[in-house]
């Protein structure tokens, strides 16, 4: 990605708590039904140890995927998004191989490979990102804004052991959105 | 068809043989889904008298009709069985519905390999284990999983298939031993606990369901569907009772708990502890035990916990859970405050696959009746359960699971405990033989009447009505007003707060509770968007508008009342067709003689006539007569005349029972 404007999903694993709501709504915004076969984000669940890895496309700014394709068939939106174009992939799969997060997946209607399109179009932004409102382990953000949030939260975790106690323990939680505090 | 599946599985594991059936849309109107198809199928395929062990009686498993979609909460899975652990007055070889509602991710992943409801039939001649993926159905041996404990043997079959995207269903060792409260355990840790749905399981050697599913759930009108699920998405995500559900879980009830008395504390007798808001604050939980949060499928919430315990005596233990529940009856109803300890055994339960409340009753039961001395060590093996002892409660509940020495004799659940030893029946308490749960039936009437009227034993979760309590009633007061009478409305603002002890408007209100979270159930939603909280606004404002788009057959707010009603009508049947009417709708008689003795509610009882009277105003709510039995004309308007024949002999053994007990008694 080209320009420290653009959007992309930013995704904070210690908060994601398994639901599927996020792939649920990315079927149901592209293929107008509930399956997470054909979400284009896809939790992977170590639910033995309580933790859930949502993975989907990074967008990544040297995408291996559009580099590998025989076809030059990956190809990226204005949005920042790469996704793929059906009229000219010949389905051989090379990018979801050489793609290291395992982010592309296959449209079961098309068979051909899909990924994250950052619901492009949609003026409300990602689905999936609005699916986790509560938890916020998406969160569709600029380079910018994302360290910003990021640092914030950690200070936020800090400032805890330089504040008063008492007040607002309930509080704590709401905000921080983190499990384990104290660390 | 959209927003069904459209079909069916039945297995029979005798033959190991499986058939899909095909539903109709006319049969899916009809019970919409859930706890719908099951209490329909569990109704119909089994008979009166029918041992809860007969190979020949249904297990089943049904998803709602939104589960598996975007719809927010809709994770919840319903299993049903004719009940093992429940009973009649009339005797504890009477058994009755049974059923129960687990969150997790089981259902959704039915439903995506092609089936609303899974019926089990048969019995294995070893240990097995179902694969279902998609329409391959297989049966392999379970032999090397017999004996284990939940999570070590879903690993284990995580491993073996080898695709970490299946969902598994499993039983404990208590299911095994047919322990009468066992119960079922999905993706981990999310329980199907009460009635004893995990020993009819393992009554037929299943040890567990493995679902694999690759087909989507097809929406009718996907616009509408979006915007609907989008809207109700929002609400939640902004209303203040869901974000603190969030952030403490259901541990938050015990903040105010002894101001409402809901801890069932020292076996029930009182519902006010000592210093319990201290030692179990929830905050205080939170902030040293939770590991991370972990959601039902498609739930925005994520009320789950997740413990890791970092130091002390049970430094290194994690594992899902507890809920309040759990907590609460493990914990206060022992009177332990040993939180790290009491929350280790909430997760030993779910490793040894037994209902955490029917557990904890259990040990309270038995640390009651050393206090009373109805019991001593001569009769338990020399173990003495004295109040608070959390390292040999989780002894006790080892033995209860594995059926050794004493265990053997608690793990038939209380009811059959006091009467084998025929002791201690006055400190059991239940109805219609399964324990009650924490809330004290003298202080808040609404769910007093809901345990006694429960078509599944004592349980608040049949009848959740939740508005009783002054706290909530106040914030929803439209909602007050909306679903009770004008007149009835009046009485509740008039005797506010007191209403939460008087039985006046509880008749009324229970009944609309009843429906309200029976709608929840058919669609495989949570109650506590529409009943705890109630910021979602009542199932016509949440749950309907969803279910109409996804279906897309024209389904009217009539028709889905009607179809909650009926599935209420036909669980009641299954225990009217046992005779069990009027004379099990009731509480035991310390309830009714001994107030409560510490707290701000100290002096409360239940009145006695009071209660007849409620009692009679809820069967004429519903359209039954004063025996509580159903009225012909009601089961014809409800579509389900069958039942009407089943009602007549059943009547019979009622009235028969009645004449006997009568003269019983006056010859005492």
């Amino acid at each position: 990605m080209g320009n420290i404007d653009q959007k992309s999903i930013i995704i904070d694993v210690d908060k994601c708590t398994g639901c599927h709501g996020c792939e649920m709504a990315c079927s149901l915004q592209h293929f107008d039904l509930c399956s997470p076969r054909y979400s284009r984000i896809r939790i992977q669940e170590f639910r033995d140890v309580n933790t859930f890895v949502p993975v989907t496309c990074q967008a990544c700014k040297d995408a291996a995927c559009i580099k590998t394709c025989p076809m030059n068939a990956r190809v990226r939106l204005d949005n920042g998004a790469v996704v793929t174009n059906e009229e000219r992939c010949i389905g051989c799969k090379t990018c979801i191989f050489s793609c290291r997060f395992g982010a592309i997946f296959m449209n079961p209607k098309t068979n051909l490979p899909m990924s994250c399109d950052l619901c492009e179009g949609d003026e409300s932004g990602p689905w999936c990102v609005e699916a986790c409102t509560m938890q916020k382990a998406l969160l569709f953000l600029d380079q910018k804004e994302a360290v910003k949030v990021k640092s914030r939260e950690w200070a936020g975790i800090v400032k805890k052991d330089f504040t008063l106690p008492g007040e607002g323990d309930e509080l704590e939680f709401k905000d921080s959105g983190y499990g384990s505090s104290k660390e | 068809m959209d927003g069904w599946m459209g079909r069916r599985l039945r297995i029979d594991l005798t033959n190991r043989k499986h058939e899909v059936e095909t539903l109709s849309v006319d049969y899916c109107r009809k019970w919409i889904g859930g706890r719908g198809f099951n209490s329909d199928v569990v109704y119909h395929e089994t008979k009166q008298g029918m041992d809860p062990y007969d190979p020949d009686s249904p297990l089943c498993f049904a998803s709602g009709s939104l589960s598996g979609t975007f719809a927010p909460t809709s994770g919840r899975t319903v299993g049903s069985a004719r009940s093992p652990m429940t009973c009649s007055t009339m005797g504890t070889n009477i058994h009755g519905h049974g059923d129960t509602n687990m969150g997790g991710s089981f259902g959704p992943m039915l439903r995506y390999a092609g089936y609303d409801q899974l019926i089990v039939k048969g019995k294995a001649d070893g240990p097995i284990y179902l694969y279902i993926n998609d329409d391959k159905i297989e049966f392999r041996d379970a032999s090397h999983l017999w004996g284990m404990h939940t999570k070590k043997a879903t690993n284990i079959l995580l491993d073996e298939i080898g695709d970490h995207d299946v969902r598994i269903t499993i039983i404990g060792p208590a299911g095994e031993n047919l322990v009468r409260f066992a119960c079922v355990i999905n993706s981990f840790s999310s329980a199907g606990g009460r009635t004893g749905i995990g020993a009819v399981m393992g009554s037929k050697n299943l040890k567990a369901i493995v679902v694999n599913g690759s087909h989507p759930v097809t929406i009718a009108d996907p616009d509408a569907f979006k915007k609907e699920c989008l809207s109700l998405r929002r609400k939640i995500y902004h209303s203040e009772a869901a974000i603190r559900h969030r952030a403490l879980g259901s541990l938050e009830l015990f903040d105010g708990g002894n101001s409402i008395g809901i801890n069932a504390h020292k076996n029930c007798s009182t519902g006010y502890m000592e210093g319990l808001e201290e030692a179990y604050s929830s905050a205080k939980w939170n902030r040293e035990y939770l590991f991370r949060r972990k959601a039902c499928w498609s739930c925005p919430v994520a009320c789950g916990r997740y413990t890791y315990i970092k130091e002390g005596k049970y430094a290194g233990f994690h594992g899902g859970g507890p809920e309040m529940e759990s907590l609460c009856n493990l914990g206060p109803r022992i009177d332990s405050v040993d939180i790290p300890g009491v929350t280790v055994m909430c997760g030993l339960a779910n490793e040894l696959g037994m209902d955490t409340i029917s557990a904890g009753a259990a040990l309270s039961w038995t640390m009651e009746a050393f206090e009373k001395g109805y019991i001593t060590e001569k009769d338990t093996d020399g173990i003495r359960l004295e109040w608070g002892d959390v390292e040999k409660s989780m002894e006790v509940l080892r033995m209860i699971a594995n059926r050794e020495g004493f265990g053997d004799i608690l793990a038939e659940g209380n009811i059959r405990v006091a009467e084998k030893l025929n002791i201690g029946m006055d400190i059991v308490p239940h109805c219609r033989g399964l324990e009650h749960i924490s809330v004290d039936p003298r202080i808040a009437l609404g769910f007093s009447l809901g345990y006694a009227m429960s078509t599944r034993g004592s349980d608040h979760l049949k009848n959740y009505s939740c508005l009783e309590f002054p706290g909530l009633a106040e914030n929803l007061k439209d909602r007050v007003n909306e679903v009770l009478s004008e007149e009835t409305a009046k009485k509740f603002w008039d005797t506010f707060p007191e209403e939460l002890h008087l039985v006046d408007t509880k008749p009324e209100l229970c009944t609309w509770s009843e429906r309200n979270k029976c709608v929840a159930d058919l669609v495989g939603c949570c109650c506590d968007p529409i009943a705890s909280w109630g910021t979602a606004g009542t199932w016509k404002e949440a749950y309907a508008p969803m279910l109409k788009s996804a279906t897309g057959v024209g389904l009217t707010d009539e028709e889905i009342f009607n179809a909650a009603e009926r599935t209420i009508c036909i669980e009641r049947a299954h225990w009217l067709r046992e005779g069990s009417g009027k004379q099990d709708d009731t509480h035991i008689d310390r309830y009714f003689d001994k107030p409560v003795v510490d707290g701000p509610f100290k002096g409360l009882k239940i009145d006695r006539e009071d209660w007849a009277w409620a009692q009679q105003e809820y069967y004429k709510l519903h359209g039954w007569d004063d025996a509580g039995f159903i009225s012909e004309e009601k089961a014809k308007e409800l579509g389900v005349p069958e039942i009407i024949p089943d009602l007549e002999s059943g009547k019979k053994i009622f009235l028969k029972w009645i004449q006997e007990n009568a003269s019983a008694r006056g010859r005492k």
